[in-house]
C-alpha cells in the first residue's frame, strides 16, 4: 500500500479536520509529518499535555526558528490522532538549522506566497482581494468534502512555480522519508502531511522506482555511517545503509550540547520486515547534525500573527480558533462580538442600529459570496461599513496582508485584535527545558531573587555584587521582570547600591528558552547577546555596551567588542560619538574599582585611540559662526580629562595636546565654540602660564559668536574662569559695550553659556562682577530678580520713550 | 441584475467576456453593492481622483440601470436642486398640480425606485445636505403644495443614494452625526500595486491618444517614469509630499497631454522633457513650495534612478518654470 497524501496549509481548521478524517479512516501505520527531524525522538515531548499554542524553537550558532502548532493546526492533529490511531508518528523535514531554511524564522510560513504569481492570477479570477479570501472562500467556510478541491488548488499553484533551492532541498529529503516510510509499512498505509505546495512534488518524487541520482548514492556509500544501533536489523546491506545528509553542517558530531547524539528515529516498535524493494532509496534518512537544539516553548496568538512579508501563515489565529471549536457560524458571532465588546471598553461608539446595520451586512456580503454562513472578511466587511463614518487613513488590513500602519481607526484597531486574540500556552511542567533555564532558576533561589518586590543591593559587598551580575545578566538578556530602579549609571557615579524591581512573570520562562539560544550558562549567554548587539550597534552605544559588560562581570566580551571598539575609534568621523566613548571608557578606567576595571590597559587602549581621533577631527574642523554644539564640546571634555587623568594610558604627549589646542584657539576658521574650548583645553594644560583670555575675549566679541565661544570656553575651563576674577571683569567690559541689539543677538547664547555653571558658581561670578564694578551689593539678588519682568520691560520701555523725548527736544 | 452580475459588470469576468471596469479591491465593491441593498445609503470618500464618481456610476448603472439621475454638490445647490421645483407658468395658470411639479434627481428616484447619485455632497451647504435627512430615514418626500395622494411620494423599492465626498475640500467631518448615521463609509484608496496603476494610465491615455488623433502609443518605459514619479510625490518616498492631489486621474491626463505634444509638436510619442513641462502645470499648479518639491525631487531623486528615461528627466529638470 502506497502512501496517502494530505496537502495542508498550515495553521487551516479545515485542513486539520481533513488531516483527522483521513487519519482516522485509514488508521496508518505512519503518520509522516512536516517538521523538524531532530525532535523525532521527543515527540512525547508535546505529547505531555500543554496548554497550546506552543512551538518548537530551534537555534543555533546564528540561526533561530519556530515551529509554532495551535489547536487546529493540521499538523498539530496529525500528531495527536495519529498517536491515538496507534500510529508511528514522524517529523521529515530538515531541521530548523539546515541552510534551506536561512532567513526563514517561521517554518509554517505560506510557501506558496514566495511564488505570487498565479496565487494573483487565481484572485483575480475569484475576484477576492488576497489569497486569505481566497482560501476562506474555497475552503474555510465550505463545509462539504474539500479533497479534491485542495489537490486541484495545490497542484495548480505547484504547477506555475519553481521551488528555489531551499525548497527543493526540503523536498528531497522529504521524499526519502516517505519512500522508507512506505517500504517499512508494508501493505499498510502512510499518511503524509506537509504544506499543500510541497505535496504535489513529493508525490512525483515517491511514485514509482525512481533510483537516486548516482551522485547521492556514491555519497552514501563513503559516508560509512555505522552509528546505526537501532535500524531495522532484518534489511539487507544496501538497505540499512543512510544516506549522508543533505548538507552538513560545521559542526561536527561531536559538538551536541547536552543531548543525546544518536538522532536516529528509533522505530523499535515496528515489526522489522525484510523488504523486496531494491535501492538505497528506502533507507531512513539521517538528520543533519548542528551544534542547535530544539527545545519548546509557550507561544501566543499575537506573535502567531505578527509574522509578516515571506514568514507569514494563516492570520488571525483567534477566529480560527473559534472556527475549529465551534464552526464558522458561531465563530462569526464570537467575531463580532468580541470587536463590539472591545471598542465599548475603549469608550468608541458602537450603537445597536450600527450592530444590526453590521449584521445585515454581513449576511447580504455572505450570500453575495455564496457562503452559507458570513466568514471571516464578510463580517470583517460588514462591521468596517457599519462602525466607521470618517474616510479611513488606510485600508483595511485584512484587504491587503500586512500589519496595521500607525494611526489606523480605532475600529480597525479592535478588529484586529479581536481577530488575534490574546491566548497565551503554556507548558507542561515535565517538560524538558535548556539548560539556561534550570541553571537562571536555581541561581535566583540560591541568590534570593526569586520573589516579586524590590531588591537593594550593596555592590561594595561581593554578595551583592554577585547578585547585581545576575540580574544585568538577565536584564542584558531582555527577560521580562527584571528591572532596574536605580544604581550606578557610569564608571564615576559615586551610587553604591541598587534597586532593582522584580516581577515574576509567565513570559520569564519562554524568553529563558528562547534566549538559550546564545549560550547554555547565563553568563555565556549574556556575553554572547552583547557580542551581538555590538557587531550591529554605532560607535556611541558601543559605549553602552561596554559598561553593561562591565555591569555583568562578563571578561570574555573585551577582548574581541573592545578590539573592535578600538578599530572604529580610529576611523570614525562622529566627534559626538566619540565624546560619548571616551567619556564612559574614562570614567571605567579611573574610578571603576567596584567592578575591577580601573586601570585596566585594555581599555586604556581605547583611551588613547579615541583621544587621539578627537585632536584630529577636532583641528581639521572648520566652519562658520554656529550655535554651540553641546556633543562635540563634551568631546572636549572628555578629551580635558583624559590628559588630565589618565596621561599614564595615553602615547601622545601633555604638550602636544596642548599645542593643537592653541593652534584651533587661534584658527580663525574653526567654529567659535570650538575655539572657546580649545582655548580652555589649553588653559587647563598649560603648566605654568595663563592664555590672554582678555585678548582671545576681544577677538570673539562680535555678538553673533561671543555667547557660543563661552560656551566653549566655559564647558572645558569652568574651574580655571571662576578663579580668575581677571577674566570675568574682561567679559563683564565686552557685554557692557555691547548695545542694546547686540546684546539681543547675544543673549540666547550667552545663557546657554552660562548654563555650565551651576547657580552656587554663578553666584561668585555675579560677586567678581560686583567687585570688578566697585560696587557694593548683594550678588544673590543679582541672579534673582524678585520684580516681575513685565514691569521691568515697561519700565525699561518707559525709559526708551522718555530717551526719545530728550533727544527730540535737543 | 443581481447582485453578482452586478458585481461581475464592475470587477469584470474575463471567461463572460466582461471587461473590468473599475481598478481596486473586489471587496469594496461587495461592500458598495451590498450596502445599497440595506436602508443606509452608500457614502464614497477619498482623496480627488480616485476614480469614486466613476464606481458611483458604474454601480448606479448596474443597479438601476441608469446613471443620470445625479445632484451635483457644490456652494450653490439649494434643496429645489435635490427634491423638485415647480413650472411657474403652470403653476400661476393652474395652480399646484402634478403638472406642474418638476421633479429632481431625488424624488424622481424615489418615484421610480431608482439609486440617486449625489456628487460631492460635502461641498454643500450643511442646511442643503441635512435635507435628505427625513428622505433617507422615513424614506418618504412630502409634497405639501399638493393635496391628496398626491402629496406623499413613498420611495419604492430601489431607491437609495450613492454620495461621493473627496477628503481635500471640506471633508466628512462637518457632516452632522445625524446624517453620517444614515450613510455606509466607504473610503476608496489609490491604486496601491504599481504595476496595476502603471496598465490603467497606459490603457486609459492610449484610449484618449487615439480619440485626439494622435498616431503613436505611449512610449511604456516614459509612462513607468511618469507614473513612478506621481507614486513617489504622493506617498513621499523618501521625499516630499506634495500639497496638490498626485491622483491616478491626473497621471492619465499628464500622459494624454505628453502624448499630445510629442504627436503634434515632433510627431513622436513623446519624452520626459514633455513630462516635466506638463508636471509644473498639473503638480505644482500655482503653489511655489510644490514646485521647489518637485524641482528637488527632479534634482536629488530623479538621477538616482536607473535607466535613460530617469536621466533624460534629470536633464531637463531645467524646464521647470521660475
Amino acid at each position: 500500500m502506497g502512501a496517502t497524501f494530505v496537502g495542508v496549509r498550515h495553521h487551516s481548521p479545515a485542513c486539520a479536520r481533513l488531516v483527522a478524517a483521513t487519519i482516522e479512516e485509514l488508521r496508518p501505520a505512519y503518520v509522516l509529518i512536516e517538521g523538524p527531524a531532530d525532535v523525532n525522538d521527543r515527540v512525547d515531548e508535546l505529547l505531555l499535555g500543554h496548554e497550546l499554542p506552543i512551538a518548537i524553537f530551534s537555534y543555533d550558532a546564528d540561526h533561530a526558528s519556530w515551529t509554532p502548532f495551535c489547536d487546529y493546526s493540521p499538523e498539530w492533529v496529525a500528531l495527536t490522532t495519529g498517536r491515538a490511531c496507534g500510529a508511528e508518528v514522524r517529523f521529515i523535514d530538515l531541521p530548523a538549522w539546515h541552510p534551506a531554511f536561512a532567513g526563514r524564522s517561521n517554518r509554517y510560513a505560506d510557501a506558496e506566497l514566495r511564488y505570487a504569481e498565479v496565487v494573483e492570477r487565481l484572485c483575480r479570477e475569484f475576484g477576492v482581494d488576497n489569497v486569505d479570501v481566497l482560501w476562506d472562500h474555497l475552503f474555510e467556510i465550505e463545509t462539504g468534502d474539500i479533497r479534491e478541491r485542495l489537490s486541484r488548488y495545490f497542484d495548480l499553484l505547484r504547477g506555475s512555480a519553481q521551488a528555489d533551492d531551499g525548497d527543493a532541498a526540503r523536498e528531497e529529503y522529504m521524499a526519502r522519508w516517505v519512500r522508507a516510510a512506505v517500504a517499512d509499512a508494508g501493505d499498510r498505509p502512510v499518511v503524509v502531511v506537509t504544506g499543500g505546495f510541497h505535496t504535489p512534488a513529493l508525490k512525483a518524487m515517491t511514485a514509482g522506482d525512481t533510483e537516486p541520482p548516482d551522485a547521492l548514492k556514491a555519497k552514501a556509500t563513503t559516508a560509512g555511517h555505522t552509528t546505526s544501533p537501532e535500524q531495522p536489523q532484518a534489511k539487507t546491506p544496501s538497505e540499512t545503509e543512510w544516506p549522508e545528509a543533505p548538507e552538513t553542517m560545521t559542526a561536527g558530531d561531536t559538538t551536541w550540547p547536552e543531548r543525546p547524539k544518536a538522532k536516529t528515529p528509533s522505530h523499535t516498535t515496528t515489526p522489522a520486515q525484510p523488504h523486496a524493494t531494491t535501492a538505497g532509496d528506502t533507507a531512513w534518512p539521517e538528520v543533519p547534525k548542528s551544534t542547535g537544539a530544539s527545545y519548546l516553548v509557550p507561544y501566543s496568538h499575537q506573535r502567531l500573527d505578527a509574522f509578516t512579508g515571506y514568514q507569514s501563515g494563516m492570520p488571525s489565529p483567534e477566529y480560527y480558533q473559534r472556527v475549529w471549536a465551534d464552526g464558522p457560524a458561531r465563530a462569526a458571532d464570537a467575531l463580532v462580538e468580541s470587536v463590539v465588546t472591545r471598542l465599548r471598553r475603549r469608550g468608541q461608539p458602537a450603537s445597536t442600529a450600527d450592530l444590526i446595520a453590521a449584521r445585515t451586512l454581513a449576511d447580504g456580503l455572505a450570500g453575495l459570496r455564496g457562503h452559507p454562513h458570513p466568514a471571516r472578511t464578510d463580517v470583517l466587511d460588514g462591521l468596517v461599513s457599519a462602525l466607521v463614518s470618517e474616510d479611513l487613513t488606510q485600508p483595511p488590513p485584512w484587504t491587503r496582508r500586512g500589519p496595521l500602519l500607525p494611526g489606523a481607526h480605532p475600529a480597525l484597531v479592535e478588529m484586529v485584535a479581536a481577530l488575534s486574540g490574546d491566548r497565551t500556552g503554556r507548558l507542561h511542567p515535565a517538560t524538558p527545558a535548556p539548560p539556561l533555564v534550570t541553571a537562571v532558576t536555581e541561581l535566583l533561589t540560591t541568590l534570593r531573587l526569586g520573589h516579586e518586590g524590590e531588591v537593594r543591593l550593596d555592590l561594595t559587598e561581593p554578595d551583592g555584587l554577585e547578585r547585581s551580575r545576575v540580574l544585568h545578566r538577565l536584564r542584558v538578556l531582555a527577560i521580562p521582570g527584571f528591572d532596574r530602579v536605580s544604581g550606578p549609571a557610569a564608571g564615576t557615579d559615586p551610587a553604591l547600591d541598587e534597586r532593582w524591581e522584580l516581577k515574576p512573570s509567565d513570559l520569564r520562562v519562554p524568553a529563558l528558552i528562547e534566549a538559550a539560544a546564545f549560550g547554555a550558562t547565563l553568563e555565556e549567554a549574556a556575553g554572547t547577546a552583547l557580542e551581538r548587539r555590538a557587531a550591529c550597534a554605532g560607535l556611541a552605544e558601543l559605549a553602552g555596551v561596554v559598561f553593561d559588560a562591565v555591569l555583568c562581570g562578563v571578561t570574555s566580551l573585551s577582548a574581541t567588542v573592545i578590539a573592535s571598539l578600538t578599530d572604529r575609534v580610529a576611523v570614525t568621523a562622529d566627534l559626538a560619538a566619540l565624546g560619548h566613548v571616551l567619556g564612559g571608557v574614562l570614567a571605567l578606567w579611573r574610578h571603576d574599582r567596584l567592578f575591577g576595571t580601573a586601570r585596566d590597559p585594555v581599555l586604556g587602549a581605547v583611551l588613547d585611540a579615541s583621544t587621539r581621533r578627537i585632536l584630529w577631527l577636532v583641528e581639521g574642523l572648520h566652519g562658520g559662526p554656529a550655535p554651540a554644539d553641546p556633543d562635540r564640546l563634551r568631546a572636549l571634555v572628555a578629551t580635558r580629562d583624559a590628559v588630565v587623568h589618565a596621561d599614564p594610558a595615553l602615547a601622545v604627549a601633555r604638550a602636544d595636546v596642548a599645542g593643537v589646542a592653541g593652534r584651533v584657539a587661534a584658527d580663525a576658521l574653526a567654529p567659535p565654540d570650538l575655539r572657546g574650548a580649545a582655548l580652555g583645553l589649553g588653559w587647563v594644560l598649560g603648566e605654568d602660564e595663563q592664555p590672554d583670555v582678555g585678548h582671545a575675549a576681544a577677538g570673539m566679541a562680535a555678538p553673533n559668536v561671543l555667547g557660543d565661544w563661552l560656551a566653549g570656553l566655559f564647558a572645558v575651563a569652568r574651574e580655571e574662569v571662576l578663579s580668575s576674577p581677571s577674566v570675568v571683569g574682561v567679559l563683564d567690559e565686552i557685554v557692557h559695550a555691547l548695545t542694546e541689539d547686540e546684546f539681543l543677538i547675544a543673549l540666547p547664547a550667552l545663557r546657554l553659556a552660562f548654563t555650565y555653571f551651576p547657580p552656587v558658581e554663578r553666584e561668585r561670578i555675579a560677586g567678581a562682577v560686583l567687585a570688578h564694578r566697585g560696587v557694593m551689593g548683594s550678588a544673590r539678588a543679582l541672579l534673582r530678580t524678585e520684580v516681575d519682568p513685565l514691569v521691568v520691560a515697561e519700565a525699561m520701555a518707559l525709559e526708551r520713550r522718555v530717551d526719545e523725548l530728550l533727544e527730540g527736544l535737543r | 441584475m443581481s447582485l453578482d452580475a452586478a458585481r461581475r459588470f464592475v470587477v469584470g469576468d474575463d471567461s463572460r467576456g466582461i471587461s473590468r471596469k473599475f481598478v481596486g479591491d473586489p471587496s469594496l465593491v461587495d461592500r458598495a453593492l451590498v450596502t445599497l441593498a440595506t436602508s443606509r445609503g452608500l457614502m464614497l470618500v477619498g482623496e480627488p481622483g480616485t476614480a469614486k464618481s466613476l464606481l458611483s456610476e458604474l454601480i448606479a448603472a448596474a443597479v438601476s440601470g441608469e446613471s443620470t439621475l445625479t445632484v451635483q454638490g457644490g456652494a450653490a445647490t439649494t434643496e429645489d436642486q435635490i427634491k423638485y421645483s415647480w413650472n411657474y407658468a403652470l403653476l400661476v395658470a393652474e395652480g399646484p398640480s402634478t403638472r406642474s411639479l418638476v421633479p429632481a434627481p431625488m424624488l424622481r428616484g424615489m418615484a421610480e425606485g431608482k439609486v440617486v447619485r449625489f456628487e460631492e455632497i460635502t461641498r454643500c451647504p450643511l442646511e442643503v445636505q441635512d435635507s435628505l435627512l427625513s428622505l433617507l430615514s422615513e424614506r418618504v418626500l412630502a409634497i405639501p403644495e399638493l393635496t391628496g395622494p398626491d402629496g406623499m411620494v413613498f420611495a419604492h423599492a430601489g431607491f437609495n443614494v450613492i454620495a461621493t465626498a473627496n477628503t481635500r475640500d471640506r471633508g466628512v467631518n462637518e457632516m452632522s452625526a445625524a446624517l453620517k448615521r444614515r450613510f455606509n463609509f466607504e473610503t476608496v484608496f489609490p491604486i496601491g500595486d504599481f504595476q496595476t496603476e502603471l496598465g490603467l494610465v497606459e490603457q486609459e491615455a492610449a484610449k484618449l491618444l487615439a480619440q485626439s488623433g494622435v498616431g503613436v502609443a505611449p512610449q511604456r518605459d516614459v509612462l513607468e517614469v511618469l507614473v513612478r514619479t506621481f507614486r513617489d510625490l504622493r506617498e513621499g518616498n523618501g521625499t516630499d509630499r506634495l500639497s496638490t492631489v498626485m491622483s491616478t486621474a491626473e497621471a492619465v491626463s499628464v500622459a494624454h497631454a505628453v502624448g499630445l505634444r510629442g504627436w503634434f509638436l515632433r510627431g513622436e510619442a513623446g519624452t520626459p522633457a514633455d513630462v516635466v513641462e506638463c508636471l509644473a502645470g498639473t503638480a505644482a499648479k500655482d503653489n511655489t513650495d510644490d514646485l521647489a518639491r518637485l524641482r528637488r525631487y527632479l534634482e536629488q531623486h530623479a538621477v538616482r534612478r536607473k535607466g535613460a528615461q530617469w536621466q533624460a528627466l534629470h536633464q531637463a529638470r531645467h524646464l521647470l518654470p521660475g
